[in-house]
């Protein structure tokens, strides 16, 4: 009888406990706004704490094209766009629901798919968080890009050669991957890098239309730089504390190192690299 | 006849007869074939696809200090239907809303080709059709927004739990969807949670019981030393073994230094790295088996004081032991699906098996991996090496003498 009494009781606790599991839900947020007919450039900035976000080019009709997937309990979406300007805000705020989670990313799997206008000038500022990112930025027309992402992978290419006048492409990344694909697309005047612990690939193939300047501020962790052969190459290491520097190919010539030939090249990679713990390794590859 | 099968007998049938007037309606749109279909059906038939839909009016506006609503801006279409369903009334004819700059209206609502309305416009319970031009701002809660061909919208447009239909791109401003809550995936039944965690559990105990009747078979004075000085020095242990944890890297980092500063010593870094590694892998692995055989000792000697007739031997001590660490992590197995319950039986295994081990790695090294026995209460202070302890202590590897037999008398 006692027997009984406690295992009804252990299920009556199991019912009890088992009940939040069940509560939690997610939302789909679209917007969209056409491109008017005497556009400002865009000054977008993106933020995505968590989930997995796609930026790409879109319709050449839309100013921007977004839709969002997210955990309705934790976050809430917001677009803020003022037309005189071009500030453009779109992202997830959070809410105040942290907490522990019952379930797993898995299954609350948030997820942003934002486009820009091809034509428009776009200044893009992007905030990820935790968020894995897969960035085109091929056929944009590109002034400026920041990319800031934490703890979690970054995939960022330029499949097609970008439209505007790129001044700077900054990157972070605290501590996560970032692979930058085809990066002379782009055309950008300087390439910033700047990472905590992490890896980073940066492949400058491509259409190269101007020179570049690349400049790394790495405290550990691994960066690969793969160029195409016949581009010239100058290394100029500022501060290398306890780093490899594997540069096969390269003559030393004062400070820096350079391929042979350097000045007479037709586009020139230059590189600043200040590295703590680190690995630096040069890879020739085919244009 | 079942509940609500003769209403859907009555839709099909009317689905049916519509269907080819719904194609051809549909066919100039050039959208999808099937959503155009919901979409004329939902038109058509309000009340046997969407429910009931409110007659068309305004909505009254509300007294002073009662729902208002501001237009403006769309930036937190959360927030706007909080608002907006916070108004809803019961029965919704009594809803009354203030719109800041505009109206508000119950049911479908339409513009007419003709017409121009300036304001901001919210539709709640209802379509919103706009034919004519419209300047503000137009929300519909529960409705679908669409702007037909040579209409004009210009502001912004949300749908919330509906959708915005505009083909001819009449909207001017940004044109948003706020969707209904979709249930997330669900998340894996518990009993499969739980199933696997105890295969998990299973295959980590069945790896450490192999490696400990390993060790057992062929390192058994090193593990009865390491478990010996476990027992009689646990305070001892857990600080060597906490010591050891703190300066385990700095350790490797002079060791590295000092052979990359010698000539010969640099090649021998990487040798030595892995030799570093290994040594301290086994002492973490070796302690963790020694608490293992001390808590199996233990807990066998109390069973065999209780009366318990059981063979007292190294393979029963770890065996038992091992499963004693595992209860904690069966713990967590059984109640890690209950919200802050499973996190904080989560923490509490992995402390116990981070004492366990810090326990386990100090006594290897206070016992330099089972060679010292300073430590392990095998080796008396000389104060206590009285004749009478010798004569009543029986020395091990001394076999006992038979006591010589009586003389006959």
């Amino acid at each position: 009888m006692t027997r009984w009494s406690g295992c009804r009781g252990a299920l009556a606790l199991a019912t009890v406990v088992a009940a939040p599991v069940a509560a939690q839900s997610m939302r789909s947020y679209t917007v969209a706004r056409p491109v008017p007919a005497a556009p400002v450039p865009l000054r977008a900035t993106v933020d995505f704490g968590a989930g997995r976000v796609a930026i790409r080019a879109g319709d050449p009709g839309q100013l921007y094209a977004t839709r969002l997937q997210y955990d309705a309990e934790r976050f809430t979406p917001s677009q803020r766009y003022d037309p005189r300007t071009g500030i453009l805000r779109l992202g997830l705020d959070p809410i105040g629901g942290a907490g522990i989670r019952v379930t797993s990313r898995q299954h609350l799997d948030q997820q942003a798919q934002i486009a820009f206008a091809p034509g428009v000038p776009l200044l893009l500022d992007a905030n990820l968080g935790a968020s894995d990112a897969t960035i085109d930025l091929g056929g944009l027309a590109l002034t400026s890009v920041a990319v800031r992402s934490s703890a979690s992978s970054t995939e960022l290419r330029v499949s097609a050669p970008t439209t505007g006048s790129c001044r700077l492409a900054s990157l972070s990344i605290g501590a996560g991957t970032l692979v930058a694909r085809e990066l002379a697309n782009a055309a950008c005047e300087q390439l910033r890098i700047e990472g905590g612990v992490g890896r980073a690939v940066l492949d400058f193939r491509g259409s190269w239309r101007r020179d570049a300047q690349v400049v790394v501020d790495l405290a550990m962790g691994t960066l690969t730089l793969q160029v195409p052969r016949g581009i010239g190459v100058r290394f100029v290491a500022t501060e290398r504390f306890l780093s490899r520097l594997s540069a096969e190919g390269l003559t030393r010539r004062g400070e820096a190192w350079e391929t042979p030939g350097y000045e007479a090249a037709a586009h020139h990679l230059s590189v600043m690299l200040t590295t703590n713990v680190a690995g630096v390794e040069v890879e020739w590859v085919e244009p | 006849m079942r509940a609500g099968s003769a209403p859907s007998r009555l839709l099909l049938l009317l689905a049916t007869v519509l269907a080819p007037l719904v194609s051809a309606a549909a066919a100039p749109s050039g959208g999808p074939s099937a959503d155009n279909l919901v979409e004329r059906l939902k038109t058509l038939l309000p009340f046997a696809v969407g429910g009931v839909a409110p007659l068309p009016q305004a909505v009254r506006q509300a007294e002073p200090g009662g729902p208002t609503v501001r237009l403006g801006r769309l930036d937190a279409p959360e927030q706007l239907e909080r608002d907006l369903r916070a108004s809803l009334a019961e029965p919704l004819a009594e809803t009354e809303l203030t719109v800041v700059d505009g109206m508000a209206r119950l049911g479908n609502y339409s513009l007419g080709s003709t017409e121009a309305h300036r304001g901001h416009v919210v539709v709640l319970k209802g379509n919103a059709e706009i034919h004519g031009e419209l300047e503000g701002n137009l929300v519909t809660l529960d409705g679908d927004v669409v702007v037909h061909p040579g209409a004009r919208v210009r502001g912004d447009v949300l749908a919330i739990n509906g959708r915005v239909r505009d083909t001819a791109g009449g909207i001017t401003g940004t044109w948003s969807e706020l969707q209904p809550s979709v249930a997330a995936a669900p998340p894996p039944p518990v009993a499969a949670v739980i199933g696997g965690r105890l295969a998990g559990l299973a295959g980590v105990f069945l790896t450490f019981l192999i490696l400990g009747f390993g060790l057992v078979t062929f390192g058994r004075p090193n593990l009865e030393i390491v478990s010996d000085t476990l027992t009689h020095s646990p305070g001892r242990s857990f600080i060597a073994g906490l010591l050891g944890q703190i300066l385990l890297l700095p350790t490797f980092g002079m060791l590295v230094v000092g052979l990359v500063l010698t000539i010969a010593g640099a090649l021998l870094v990487p040798f030595a790295a892995a030799v570093y590694v290994v040594l301290a892998i086994v002492a973490v692995l070796g302690g963790v088996f020694a608490v293992a055989h001390a808590m199996g000792e233990t807990i066998t000697r109390r069973r065999m004081a209780r009366g318990i007739a059981i063979s007292p031997n190294s393979y029963r001590y770890l065996t038992t032991g091992l499963l004693a660490i595992a209860m904690t992590w069966l713990a967590w197995i059984g109640v890690g699906w209950v919200p802050v319950a499973g996190p904080l039986t989560f923490l509490l295994a992995t402390l116990a098996t981070w004492v366990v081990a810090t326990l386990g790695f100090g006594a290897a090294l206070l016992s330099r991996g089972g060679i010292r026995e300073e430590f392990s209460g095998r080796l008396l202070p000389a104060a206590m090496m009285t004749d009478e302890y010798l004569w009543a202590t029986p020395q091990l590897g001394v076999p006992a003498v038979k006591r010589p037999p009586k003389e006959p008398s």
